[in-house]
């Protein structure tokens, strides 16, 4: 304690300071090394190796896992590609539907008087408090062919019942219903926090100018919101790239393989077939792809603004 | 006179659409009060005819099938709080370094923390699931636990609001001879109340509503959460019993419902505040 006093050992505290300073840092540190970057580099590592759980030599074989999922000619190729399809159909169904609906809705609320705002905002931002396991349980029930909630009304207006989760393309239109029930109340307490940013001194101006509410949208609202349009547009995407639980519990991939996603390829593949190393390639590649479309995404949304100003 | 008409129109339409939010979790309960005969034979009563609690005392006694659903709900909310303490704590701990401490080589770590926000869980969850079957600790609650703590959402949220932490506040401490750690026990945190709550109660849904990773990461029945449980008694025992179903979703969604209501104006105030605008 006393020589901490001493001026002569203000390097030796000045040590000291940072160590306790790093300190702070340490445990995070630590946890963020075991379960993010360490997993990250074995992932690649296991990528690059002949990783079949069941077989007791997991050989080095380079490239090849990677090769084999180019290759056309191989079930590896049909799997990822089949699945990506199949993802990238769920995110242009639902993405331009969570980004416009909830958006919509956050107009809508703003539009109400003070009390029923907060009322309604409540109920609306409830689903998204919800598990996907649950989600999917309640829309199984409810859209149940003989027996659902749904069908039972349209045959009580006189309609034939809809087989909601075995036929194209129903079961995509209830994947995508499900989950705008399920996550649309987030993007649209986003969106009503940027309108509440938006000056109220442009949209007097506007109304000076004689703009309507629909050009004052336009010209006043969406520019002003554009960062966050961006930001919910990629949030959305990387949410909907990452579906899962939906299909594998509503659908569980069919009818057919149509919505056999390709995270339930990697999973199946992985703990089933129990093939990690393919497994890993594939999930590699698909994160991949998914930092590929955000970067250009953000990329897209900055030239245009650019382009305007 | 016309500004009024639009005013009811906006209001039965958001009504409308609020319907549409709350008719599947009324039927839900509302079928978890049916015997698997009336929710079977359809039918449009949202008041049960013959209005039982025999799904509650069938699910929750374990009567007949091997549901251990106190078990999974205590894992789940096990799991939901210990995680959630580890991750406001380690969170507080090194943001509040990165932002305002003399943290060597902090103009290396932080970008590397960040710059992990953009990687997908997709890459990780199975080298993550070897290296917890290497060290033989699948099936245990460090795999339902850690595996979240690492995450650097938490470090960006705070890290923001210690940036703009007045420093007067932190310097009158110094002078009094306060030390980094009363500093930051004594003054920051108190200050950081709201957002550490606000990461609090994302981090809970988070860990409490996952699917995937606990799914991949257990097998064993004792060792199932509560939203993976129910998954397989729907692929399995219970496939068609829709009464049981909904009552077993209804206690599944009773206490995470409960920590959001109480804590949505929180949750709603940390969306504005965690630089997203």
């Amino acid at each position: 304690m006393k020589e901490a006093k001493l001026p002569a050992s203000k390097a030796k505290r000045e040590r000291l300071s940072k160590f306790t300073s790093f300190l702070f840092v340490l445990p995070y540190l630590l946890l963020f090394l075991a379960f993010l970057f360490i997993p990250l580099v074995y992932g690649i590592y296991i990528s690059l190796h002949d990783y079949n759980l069941l077989s007791s030599v997991q050989p080095f074989i380079g490239f090849e896992n990677y090769a084999t999922i180019f290759n056309p000619d191989s079930a590896m190729n049909s799997l990822f590609f089949d699945g990506l399809g199949n993802t990238l159909k769920f995110v242009i169904f639902s993405v331009p539907l969570l980004v416009s609906i909830g958006l919509g809705l956050a107009l809508l609320l703003n539009s109400l008087p003070g009390k029923l705002r907060t009322f309604f905002r409540t109920i609306y931002f409830i689903p998204y408090a919800i598990s996907v396991s649950v989600v999917s349980i309640i829309f199984l029930w409810i859209l149940d062919t003989n027996s659902g909630l749904l069908n039972m009304y349209l045959m009580d207006l006189g309609f034939d019942a809809i087989p909601w989760l075995t036929k194209q393309p129903f079961a995509w239109i209830s994947l995508v219903g499900a989950t705008i029930w399920w996550t649309l109340g987030f993007n649209m307490i986003i969106f009503i926090n940027a309108l509440n940013e938006v000056s109220e001194e442009l949209y007097e101006a506007g109304a000076i100018d004689g703009a309507s509410a629909w050009q004052k949208f336009i010209h006043i609202t969406l520019p002003t919101i554009r960062p966050i349009m961006l930001f919910v547009i990629i949030t959305s995407t990387i949410a909907s790239f990452n579906v899962f639980g939906q299909p594998y519990l509503m659908t569980r991939g069919g009818p057919g393989d149509s919505t056999e996603v390709l995270l339930m390829g990697i999973v199946n593949l992985a703990f089933e077939e129990r093939e990690l190393g393919v497994a890993s390639a594939m999930a590699l590649l698909m994160s991949l792809i998914m930092i590929v479309i955000s970067v250009i995404q953000f990329k897209i949304a900055n030239r245009k603004q650019g382009g305007e100003s | 006179m016309k500004k009024n008409g639009k005013q009811i129109g906006l209001i039965v339409l958001a009504s409308v659409i609020g319907l549409l939010f709350l008719i599947p979790l009324a039927w839900m309960i509302s079928t978890s009060f049916k015997n698997d005969f009336e929710a079977i034979a359809g039918g449009l009563n949202w008041i049960p005819e013959n209005f039982t609690f025999e799904n509650y005392l069938y699910t929750l006694t374990g009567e007949g099938v091997d549901v251990p659903i106190f078990r999974w709900m205590f894992n789940s909310l096990f799991a939901g709080l210990t995680g959630t303490a580890i991750i406001v704590t380690i969170d507080a701990l090194a943001a509040y370094g990165l932002a305002r401490l003399d943290v060597p080589f902090k103009k290396f770590l932080f970008p590397m923390f960040i710059s992990t926000l953009m990687i997908p869980f997709v890459i990780t969850f199975l080298p993550m699931y070897m290296q917890f079957s290497n060290f033989g600790l699948l099936n245990t609650y460090a795999v339902l636990i850690f595996p979240y703590t690492a995450n650097a959402f938490g470090v960006f949220l705070l890290y923001q609001f210690f940036r703009s932490f007045p420093k007067e506040l932190e310097e009158a401490a110094k002078l009094d001879g306060a030390n980094k750690w009363q500093i930051f026990i004594k003054i920051v945190i108190p200050s950081a109340k709201p957002i550490i709550w606000t990461l609090a109660i994302f981090s809970f849904m988070g860990i409490y509503n996952d699917f995937l990773w606990p799914l991949v990461a257990t097998n064993s029945p004792d060792m199932r959460t509560i939203t993976t449980g129910i998954a397989i008694m729907q692929q399995g025992s219970f496939t068609s019993s829709y009464g049981k179903l909904m009552a077993l979703t209804t206690i599944a969604t009773i206490p995470i419902l409960i920590v959001f209501l109480i804590g949505q104006k929180q949750l709603i105030k940390g969306i504005t505040q965690s630089g997203i605008k």
